[in-house]
């Protein structure tokens, strides 16, 4: 027997027969961007995660972890694959305490799974990353991404407040707890949301809810581009209670296949603010909002609002073959998006105005060339104001020519010497992340 | 005292007189807020980030440990040497650097104190959200060591959830910055693993905070009630209901008294408890959320529900809770403070099991609640000169933290593991749990000189205390 299928031995031997998979057609469904994993282990509890990783680790077996695989687009063509750990079977709600806005769920639980639960009783969990919401808790933990909600209840390091993993040395660790405010110890839940399964195995989480507001509403003015962008900088500024505020252009638009009551077209970009609320304050604001707009504004409602946010939200999952750029820099360097989207070429751009980010890519499939050149343009943008650049969304070949995560990343070293502790023989992750980690 | 030759490399640093080894010097810096207690071999008041770097590394060649001290209020012991070694003073360290409007960010050194970071904001309209009831004199170093929290955090979150970057001084010296005014950088999040580290990772010598346009509008709610419980179940019916508020904080009858003998602001003294609800938002949005609070009191049985709309009005109620802490001090001369969190809907509960611990220890606890985040500050009197007595406060505290972490709670909402806690981790953290805490202290401060003894327990230690 060879020394792998011994060690496929011991995998089976953890979660049973029928949760190993090895034969070609069920592993092939488990391919990411070429690499075709050894096995897929499917456990049902979070020790069994951590028996899996430890004996992973101990065979230099490297490992993919995964929920629905909604998020894997995310990151840098893997080195070969081992064994994918699926989180799909931690699907429970372990805990849900209504009354303390509080929820404790295995990783595996989605995100339309837990809005149906916490929604029966009038709450919701303020994260609306881009993706499908067959996306899994875990994984938008382990990727830490967020929506245009991340303006006011902000992101999945905000949001977790406890969580379980499972370590390379076989333990299941607790870090955090259950109430909303614990200083206790350190927050080594930070360390784990946002690693993208290279320090361990999320296996539960507990997570802030809020109350599903009363109404929701969203003003949507458009104007021409640059006077959008002084409106929503306008918006961000005032004292009201905004939710979201952003931009689009024509591209955007066009792509997102949106029909609104205001004029669009190539030189009248639209600002659209999100209002989230009790009905009368939601009014009042609006009227407040549509002062400093001045410009020509309409207000939609309900589900309508509803359509337009969810397109905003996609503005990071454009599918298909094409590439989209997150970037990150302060607040109100945003603005600048009207002179970043290069001139004569289709390309898209939707910025979070009030979180400092812009989404960017090509309209259509361009040459890879011009599309590397204009990344990298868009990245120097981004770090010469000590911001960061990255491609969310991208086939194989522009990820191999053009850094996802930057290239001149700082503390590198320390971040290292992180994972070196938790993931000593480095088997976590098959370098999808950051170098090295 | 520290020997010669570092004393003089210390002076070489910052300066003859910024290097403090007088008997009554060390004294001064031997204590907080807390009742730990550790005369330090030095006191070093660094001028600048770069100073910072080379005290410690004078102390990382020495083998000294060191802790940084802002303006020692805090309240676990968090910023006493233990064992001897530097104080490393950032009382001098203390100009806000930046306020950028545009961007919505402050950049700050760490002596600067919170209450005049915020005068220093308001005149833009702006706030940085976290409010520590000892924001007159704490300083934004020492929030952002202990990831302080304040009654505002209940709406705007922790200190954690408003600070973007920090420059740090490793325990080695060496100068790193993590994060800055633009989101979340792509890589594990040091800033997040930094805050609340209670000075063992390094020291923050400089930080960039998220700052907050200040509401438009405020309005508080004021009920009275007979019992503690009655109040504490108002405070879970709000959350609840759905209802978010600025703050919900909760006053007993022995802190009332205390404050109203010290500094009289025409409350109620014949009442269990006050609760009082602060509502902020944009203008003339607050009228229905005040009402659907006061019904709620009604419900509960207040005994009297008021309704403050006027920012006067608003600042006598609340420079009451402020004063609070202090005042309780005219009740007793030392108090054990205890800031054990439960979950939000186990605070009647758990009040009711409290009370029954103070008579069962025959002590007398001051209860101070920022009850909308579970967080319950329970103030036990004794008398410092009666050994008994502090024997019977730390029985009662002890028995306080296993009852909330039996309610699936925590031993510290806010003030911070410090050296009064370390043994208390064991009740919620198993040995593995905190060997995993130990492994992220190891990478920043292999040699264990930051500030030692403090946060993890020891790892074959007896608990103290916890008989």
């Amino acid at each position: 027997m060879s020394a792998m299928s011994s060690r496929l031995r011991e995998l089976e031997e953890i979660v049973g027969e029928e949760n190993l998979l090895t034969a070609t057609a069920a592993v092939s469904e488990y391919q990411l961007e070429g690499q075709m994993p050894v096995a897929v282990a499917l456990p049902g509890s979070a020790e069994e995660v951590a028996r899996l990783l430890r004996i992973a680790s101990e065979a230099g077996l490297s490992v993919l972890l995964r929920g629905a695989g909604a998020h894997l687009h995310l990151g840098v063509p893997p080195s070969p694959i081992g064994v994918v750990v699926s989180l799909a079977r931690l699907n429970r709600v372990v805990e849900y305490d209504a009354d303390d806005l509080t929820v404790t769920v295995e990783a595996g639980v989605s995100l339309g799974q837990l809005a149906r639960v916490v929604g029966e009783h009038g709450q919701m969990l303020p994260l609306d990353p881009p993706g499908p919401d067959s996306a899994t808790l875990g994984g938008i933990a382990a990727t830490n991404l967020a929506g245009p909600l991340r303006m006011r209840y902000g992101e999945p390091r905000d949001l977790a407040i406890g969580l379980r993993a499972a370590l390379t040395d076989g333990s299941v660790v607790k870090a955090g707890g259950k109430t909303v405010k614990n200083v206790a110890g350190y927050e080594l839940g930070k360390l784990f949301v946002g690693s993208l399964g290279t320090v361990g195995a999320i296996c539960e989480l507990t997570l802030r809810l809020v109350p599903i507001p009363e109404a929701r509403a969203m003003v949507v003015a458009a104007a021409e581009p640059k006077r959008a962008c002084e409106i929503a900088a306008q918006v961000v500024g005032s004292r009201l209670d905004i939710s979201s505020v952003e931009v689009a252009n024509w591209d955007a638009l066009r792509r997102m296949r949106l029909s609104l009551p205001v004029t669009t077209g190539p030189e009248a970009w639209v600002v659209f603010v999100g209002l989230l609320g009790e009905r009368e304050a939601l009014a009042r604001q609006e009227q407040e909002v549509r002062s400093l707009v001045s410009d020509g504004c309409a207000r939609l409602d309900g589900v309508d609002a509803d359509e337009v946010w969810r397109s905003l939200r996609g503005a990071g999952y454009p599918g298909g073959g094409t590439v989209a750029v997150c970037l990150t820099v302060p607040m109100a360097s945003v603005r600048e998006i009207v002179g970043l989207v290069p001139t004569g070429e289709q390309w898209w751009a939707v910025a979070r105005s009030g979180e400092g980010r812009i989404y960017i890519g090509p309209a259509a499939e361009a040459e890879l060339s011009n599309v590397q050149q204009r990344l990298a343009a868009l990245r120097e943008w981004a770090e010469e104001r000590e911001g960061s650049a990255v491609l969310e969304w991208g086939p194989v070949e522009v990820k191999r020519a053009f850094p996802v995560w930057g290239d001149s990343l700082s503390n590198l070293d320390l971040m290292q010497e992180l994972k070196g502790k938790y993931d000593p023989n480095k088997v976590l992750g098959c370098g999808r992340y950051l170098p090295g980690l | 005292m520290v020997d010669k030759k570092v004393r003089r490399a210390l002076e070489k640093v910052v300066g003859r007189k910024n290097v403090l080894t007088e008997p009554a010097d060390l004294l001064l810096y031997s204590y907080d807020s807390s009742t730990a207690r550790g005369q330090p071999g030095a006191v070093v008041l660094p001028a600048s980030t770069e100073e910072v770097s080379r005290v410690v590394k004078v102390c990382a060649r020495h083998g000294i440990p060191f802790v940084a001290r802002g303006a020692g209020t805090n309240l676990s012991g968090g910023s006493v040497m233990l064992r001897g070694g530097v104080v490393i003073a950032l009382t001098r360290m203390n100009r806000v650097l930046e306020i950028d409007v545009a961007n919505q960010r402050a950049v700050v050194q760490p002596g600067v104190v919170n209450l005049d970071l915020q005068q220093a904001l308001s005149g833009h309209g702006l706030q940085f959200c976290p409010d520590p009831a000892s924001q007159k004199v704490s300083t934004i170093g020492g929030n952002v060591a202990e990831n302080a929290g304040g009654p505002h955090c209940l709406k705007y979150g922790v200190t954690l959830n408003h600070v973007v970057g920090l420059t740090v001084v490793l325990p080695s010296g060496e100068v790193r910055r993590l994060g800055g005014k633009a989101g979340t950088p792509p890589g594990y999040d040091l800033v997040g693993l930094f805050v609340g580290s209670e000075g063992t990772l390094g020291i923050a010598t400089e930080m960039v905070l998220r700052l907050r346009p200040l509401p438009e509008e405020a309005q508080i709610v004021v009920a009275l009630f007979d019992t503690l419980e009655a109040a504490g179940e108002t405070v879970s019916r709000i959350i609840a209901a759905g209802m978010l508020p600025a703050a919900l904080e909760i006053m007993d009858r022995a802190t009332l008294e205390a404050v109203e003998a010290s500094f009289p602001s025409g409350l109620r003294t014949d009442v269990e408890a006050i609760l009082l609800i602060e509502l902020d938002g944009p203008k003339g949005t607050l009228d229905r959320q005040a009402g659907r609070c006061a019904s709620i009191c009604r419900e509960l049985n207040a005994r009297s529900v008021e309704i403050g709309r006027t920012p006067e009005e608003r600042e006598r109620l609340w420079s009451a809770r402020r004063s609070a802490f202090g005042a309780t001090a005219r009740l007793s001369p030392a108090m054990l403070v205890n800031d054990a969190t439960v979950p939000r809907t186990r605070i009647a509960e758990v009040l009711r099991e409290m009370q029954k611990i103070e008579r069962r220890h025959g002590v007398r606890i001051a209860k101070i609640f920022h009850a909308g985040d579970g967080n319950l500050h329970s103030n036990i009197l004794f008398n410092r000169d009666d050994p008994e007595d502090f024997k019977r406060a730390e029985a009662a505290s002890a028995e306080i933290f296993r009852l909330c972490a039996g309610a699936g709670g925590t031993i510290t909402g806010e003030h911070g593991v410090g050296a009064e806690k370390p043994e208390y981790m064991r009740l919620i953290y198993s040995a593995e749990d905190i060997e995993a805490q130990r492994k992220l202290r190891e990478v920043f401060d292999p040699l264990g000189l930051a500030n030692p003894g403090k946060v993890l327990p020891e790892r074959a230690g007896v608990t103290e205390g916890d008989a």
